[in-house]
């Protein structure tokens, strides 16, 4: 699903599009006075794929904390959808209002079964209570039954996921955040640690995800990045340095600088 | 489960209760070594009443050969007292109170406490008390033993109230001419007290001749009280009042209190207002000794808890061995005094000088040992680790208590620790004074070597980034074993402190590991300085308290408030932020 | 569907382990009420109160084990449910003294008309029936559990910091019961009991009786916490364990899970010291020690965390080597203890029921390739 936006000037988002998902503007996060999100603005729209770049250091993972409620921002907006005001919910609000997350470190519930991850991201009801007395319905198996085969699990269903490899792992992450049907992904390095065969695989999959969801991928891997084929927005000290398809950024005399050095 | 342990509350508020007794108690004792030689408790006090009288009439025995035909009419005096009814006994008194000789106190004061005794042989008179079958002589002039007597060979000498009463007054002003600054001081305050009306003249007297500064202003105060007790005139007693609420503490308030209630109408009223201005001073002065004993707990709280500033703190090794280590700095300081008492008892009171490094050096070591032979298996585990140390806990508690027994030993305090003086109204006694500088040098100390030695940079560098220090070329394992040293070491110099305040018994530390965790936590994991603000803030506001609240309440309040502002502030009051943290 | 709910998750080393339970709660009491007191089997009534004691103990490890194995939340206070429990119960048992005290008074325990009190503090009403003390002995441990869960979990208070501040809870809470005026006998603590729903507490019958009742307690604790730990509520509980960001992550609110377990948690430990109590006669703020509760959690870990089984076997090994020790070489308890402690964390992280399917493993296949093994990674090793 190629993307060949034209270039928009970085800071200037269109909150007013009707198919806008995400919509940051101004979001500003300071550690101890290290300014981890400068003055960051950024827009993704429905069924999007969107892939964030930017050496370290540049506020990828702070964004992605900053969107899912993990860090809350000193200042600037943040919405989701039309409505919600992202900045006044915690983590387990924002997963419900259907934004899922991949840690960068492939994160899976290691003593559980690969089976049991997927059970426990499902989309279903969050409470305790709920959970006690919950029975597993056919609905539900038939649901896992489906992510196994997309993430060429089925084999290891019963198995530990603590006992994976890292692709199986990163996989296994990607078919929990399916489980949570969510409307936008938030993937972080989803190649890292992977075989070439299991990376273009990957791609293949998060384009194919695309189709029906809004992703935002933060990617060092180049040629991952290439072969997403979407655009690109390159951070830099914690704000938009530029934004387009990766060839026009890859031109772009300020990004070469900062990969490159001064 | 362990049997209760009776003793734990109170330990464990000895920090505080201590902190709150102004004379510390523990700093007239000797040191142990001495306190080994004397006799069983019930005998101490009359002994110990004994020694003092003989010190203070050590200089005045010396001057008495040139005196000596004033003797012979000072004995026969004593000699008198005891012939005779109640009444007669009473002239008696005061006629040896008119003689004007402090020599004459040890026989009064025994006389008051019925260890007078005549012998039937020969009508002499001496100082008894009983040993064995039958008595101790004391002669009551010399003080010298000579002897003793069978039961039936001497007779008390009987006193009733009245007598007693009288024998107090003509002490008073006995003691108010007394060659011992100490003592006159003493009887000053003894009439301050008792506001006996009768007492204006000797203290006149006794004013003309003073010399000391210090005594003249209790004397005058006790004049004060003693003029607005008798029946002088109006002026005199107004100057009076004027005098006492210059003064202004809470003794000369009760006395012009007690003027505002009973007096006639225009004193009453100068008393009263008297009594508001200084009620306003007084508030003000409660609020110095509060903070004054604030940071006297504080630095308590600060010696225990510096050292987990670094296991704990910079280290993140939950160590519940901590309070172990303060233990055995305090054993150590214990050892090192009876080393001394046994080779060099003349340096006895530079023993706790030697005992600092070697306390150091003692745990420092122990707690290399601890780090290498346990916690080193156990990294970013450390609820494991939390366990592990509290198992060398228990070892430690009980390899203290087979070698030294369960009880309380006890390590003296040297000279220049001993006593107290005023700062206006505070009482400030000087081994508070010297472990509130000593745990403020402790902690510069440590601050400077954090930042300004290269071991310290080295510490930084491995607890900010150990995979980046170990390819820098840092034995990152030589850097934590001797780090968490230095945290162990730092506790035992403290436990050299706290061996001052505090009873050295196996559960010493025990009763610190809670109050330091608390303290660095509150401060903020990583941040010395945060130590030392907490520790400081805990103790003020735990004083604070106290008035309102009492000790142990106070106590269960502060730690009632740091458990909810954990919870607010998980990180302490200075926590660095960021995403290392959240990691 | 409830039957479902409690059985679902029984496996067969669970339906052992309540058989043997079961066996013991019945075989006891048979054997010191049904045989003289010559025979070799009977079993003297020390022993049976010893051995009431213990299961008490190991309800609190089971109560332990589901906040420490299941949700990795290291509780250093949980001795202060248990006496909390116990100190309800031993207001009951006070109540139930009436006019036999030393002074006699009809309404006021002894320890009261020492202190010159003149009526029941209002907080002693209502504790002279059974039903309410019982009931007291599980709402008061989970009202302060739930007060203090709400506070810490909310706050995201995690790892060693909430282990310190549990501990110092149960410190402030000594403290607190050491004072005459808070109205629990001070120092003294509640005892002299005389008799519990009728029943003499000295006599055998009795004692047999607190023994099944104790066996029967554990029993269902044992039934409630597989029913949990087996349910999905359970499995977020490991998750939460293992990654807690991740489960926020997946829109599981975690603190209202960790604030459920650990209510639920406080309460069977306020039901173990309710009936710990009438079994040894006597509670006093030295229950509340910080001490008492690493104690208890040093059962959990040898016996193997997350096992619930496990907790349960530690308690009574523990505790039976602590009573040998005590008799036999006093002085050398403490050392074995924290021997114990060190090498427990240092060799067997996972307990003795935790590792024996991996001993079991190497035992029947010596030579073929170990699986990697998941189940070694620690709990607490997520932090």
């Amino acid at each position: 699903m190629p993307h060949h936006a034209p270039p928009t000037m970085p800071g200037q988002p269109d909150p007013h599009r009707h198919d806008t998902l995400l919509y940051l503007d101004g979001v500003s996060v300071a550690f101890d006075g290290f300014q981890a999100l400068n003055n960051l603005s950024m827009v993704v729209a429905r069924t999007e794929m969107r892939a964030v770049i930017g050496p370290n250091g540049a506020g990828k993972t702070t964004m992605m904390d900053v969107i899912t409620g993990k860090t809350r921002p000193d200042s600037g907006t943040l919405r989701f959808g039309e409505t919600i005001d992202l900045t006044r919910h915690d983590e387990a609000d924002i997963a419900g209002f259907g934004i899922g997350r991949k840690f960068q470190k492939p994160t899976v519930f290691e003593s559980h079964t690969v089976e049991d991850n997927l059970a426990l991201a499902l989309k279903g009801r969050r409470g305790p209570f709920a959970a006690l007395f919950h029975v597993t319905g056919d609905d539900e198996r038939q649901r896992i039954d489906d992510l196994l085969s997309l993430i060429r699990l089925a084999h290891l269903r019963a198995a530990p996921a603590g006992g994976l490899s890292h692709g199986q792992k990163q996989w296994l992450e990607i078919g929990m955040l399916l489980a949570q049907d969510p409307q936008l992904l938030l993937i972080d390095e989803p190649a890292a640690g992977m075989t070439d065969a299991e990376t273009a695989a990957t791609a293949e999959l998060l384009r194919d995800i695309a189709r029906t969801h809004s992703v935002v991928v933060v990617e060092h891997d180049m040629a991952f990045v290439r072969a997403l084929d979407v655009k690109v927005t390159v951070l830099h000290e914690g704000s938009v340095l530029a934004e387009g398809s990766l060839d026009h950024v890859s031109a772009n005399r300020k990004v070469i600088d900062v990969y490159l050095g001064r | 489960m362990y049997p209760p342990p009776p003793t734990l509350p109170r330990a464990a508020l000895n920090a505080g209760a201590a902190a709150s007794a102004p004379p510390a108690p523990k700093s007239s004792r000797g040191p142990m070594i001495r306190a080994c030689l004397l006799p069983p408790a019930q005998a101490i006090p009359a002994l110990r009443a004994l020694l003092l009288l003989a010190l203070v009439l050590g200089a005045s025995l010396a001057g008495s050969l040139a005196r000596a035909e004033e003797s012979a009419d000072l004995r026969a005096a004593i000699a008198a007292l005891a012939k005779g009814s109640f009444a007669e006994t009473e002239k008696r008194i005061a006629a040896l109170a008119a003689l004007g000789d402090a020599r004459a106190v040890p026989a009064l004061e025994a006389l008051a406490g019925g260890d007078l005794y005549r012998r039937e042989a020969d009508g002499a008179v001496f100082i008894a008390r009983s040993a064995g079958g039958g008595y101790r002589l004391t002669e009551p002039l010399s003080l010298q033993d000579v002897g003793t007597a069978g039961r039936r060979e001497v007779k008390k000498i009987r006193v009733n109230n009245r007598l007693r009463r009288t024998i107090r007054a003509a002490l008073g002003a006995l003691t108010l001419s007394a060659s011992d600054p100490a003592r006159r001081l003493a009887a000053a305050k003894a009439i301050l007290k008792t506001r006996d009306g009768e007492a204006v003249e000797a203290l006149d007297q006794a004013l003309a001749r003073e010399t000391d500064p210090q005594v003249a202003a209790v004397m005058q105060a006790a004049r004060a009280a003693a003029v607005l007790a008798s029946d002088r005139s109006a002026e005199e007693k107004s100057a009076a009042i004027d005098l006492l609420a210059a003064r202004g503490d809470r003794e000369a308030m009760a006395i012009v209190a007690s003027i505002a209630t009973a007096g006639d109408a225009p004193l009453a009223a100068q008393a009263k207002a008297a009594v508001a201005r200084m009620e306003r001073s007084q508030a003000l002065w409660d609020v110095a000794r509060n903070i004054w004993y604030g940071l006297s707990l504080g630095s308590v709280l600060l010696l225990a808890a510096i050292g987990l500033a670094i296991t704990f703190g910079v280290m993140g090794v939950i160590n519940m061995a901590h309070g172990e280590m303060v233990m055995l700095g305090a054993y150590t300081a214990f050892m090192v005094q009876g080393l001394f008492g046994a080779l060099a008892p003349g340096l006895i009171d530079y023993a706790l000088v030697v005992a600092l490094p070697a306390a150091f050096l003692v745990t420092g070591l122990v707690g290399i040992a601890i780090e290498r032979g346990v916690i080193r298996f156990l990294h970013a585990r450390p609820l494991e680790t939390l366990l592990a140390t509290w198992g060398v806990s228990l070892i430690l508690q009980q390899g203290v208590r087979t070698l030294f027994g369960p009880t309380n030993r006890e390590v003296g305090s040297p000279s220049f620790m001993s006593g107290a003086f005023e700062l206006g109204q505070l009482t400030i006694t000087y081994n508070r004074l010297w472990i509130l500088v000593f745990s403020l040098t402790l902690f510069a100390a440590l601050i400077a070597a954090m930042r300004k030695t290269r071991f310290g940079l080295t510490i930084r560098a491995v607890t900010q980034n150990r995979r980046m220090a170990a390819s820098m070329g840092i034995r990152t394992p030589l850097v934590d074993a001797l780090t968490f040293g230095l945290g162990s070491g730092i506790a035992g110099i403290a436990g050299v402190a706290l061996s001052q305040i505090d009873n050295v018994s196996p559960n010493l530390g025990q009763s610190y590991i809670i109050d330091s965790f608390m303290v660095v936590v509150f401060g903020g994991v990583g941040n010395l300085w945060g130590t030392l603000l907490g520790a400081m803030s805990l103790g003020i506001a735990n004083k604070f308290l106290e008035p309102f609240a009492g000790a142990v309440l106070a106590k269960i309040l502060v730690l009632v408030f740091l458990i909810l502002f954990i919870q607010k502030r998980p990180r302490g009051l200075f926590a660095l932020k960021g995403r290392a943290v959240e990691a | 569907m409830t039957r479902r709910f409690f059985t679902h998750g029984m496996t067969r080393g669970s339906w052992v382990f309540l058989a043997l339970l079961a066996a013991a709660g019945v075989l006891v009491p048979a054997l010191n009420l049904g045989l003289p007191a010559g025979h070799p089997l009977h079993m003297p009534t020390y022993a049976v109160t010893l051995s009431g004691k213990y299961l008490t103990y190991a309800l609190l490890a089971l109560a332990l084990d589901l906040v420490w194995g299941y949700c990795g939340i290291l509780s250093l206070g949980h001795a202060a449910f248990f006496a909390l429990g116990g100190y309800a119960m031993g207001m009951y048992l006070m109540r139930q003294i009436g006019p036999r005290g030393v002074y006699g008074d009809p309404l006021l325990p002894d320890f009261m008309v020492f202190l010159d009190w003149q009526e029941l503090p209002w907080y002693w009403l209502g504790f002279d029936a059974f039903p309410v003390a019982l009931a007291m002995a599980l709402v008061v441990p989970g009202l302060l559990a739930f007060v203090f869960g709400w506070f810490a979990f909310r706050a995201r208070v995690g790892g060693v910091y909430l282990s310190i501040i549990t501990q110092a809870m149960t410190y402030a809470l000594l403290l607190a019961f050491f004072r005459n005026d808070m109205g629990f006998g001070g120092n003294n603590g509640l005892t002299d009991f005389k008799e519990i729903l009728g029943f003499d507490l000295q006599s055998d019958a009795t004692r047999a009786g607190l023994f099944a009742a104790s066996a029967l307690a554990l029993g269902l604790a044992f039934v409630l916490c597989v029913a949990i730990t087996s349910s999905r509520l359970g499995k977020v509980l490991v998750a939460v364990r293992d990654a807690e960001s991740r489960t926020r992550f997946l829109g599981y609110r975690v603190e209202h899970y960790k604030l459920f377990v650990w209510t639920v948690s406080a309460m069977m430990a306020g039901l173990a010291g309710a009936l710990y109590v009438p079994q040894v006669g006597i509670i006093n703020p030295g229950e509340f020690a910080p001490a008492n509760s690493i104690e208890a959690v040093i059962w959990v870990a040898i016996g193997g965390r997350g096992t619930l089984v496990g907790p349960v076997l530690g308690a009574g090994l523990v505790n039976f080597a602590k009573s040998w020790f005590t008799a036999a070489l006093p002085e050398l308890w403490l050392f074995a203890l924290g021997a114990l402690f060190i090498a427990v964390t240092l060799f067997l992280p996972k307990g003795l029921v935790g590792s024996l399917p991996r001993l079991w493993a190497n035992a029947t296949s010596a030579r073929s390739k170990a699986p990697p093994d998941a189940r070694t990674k620690a709990p607490a090793a997520a932090e």
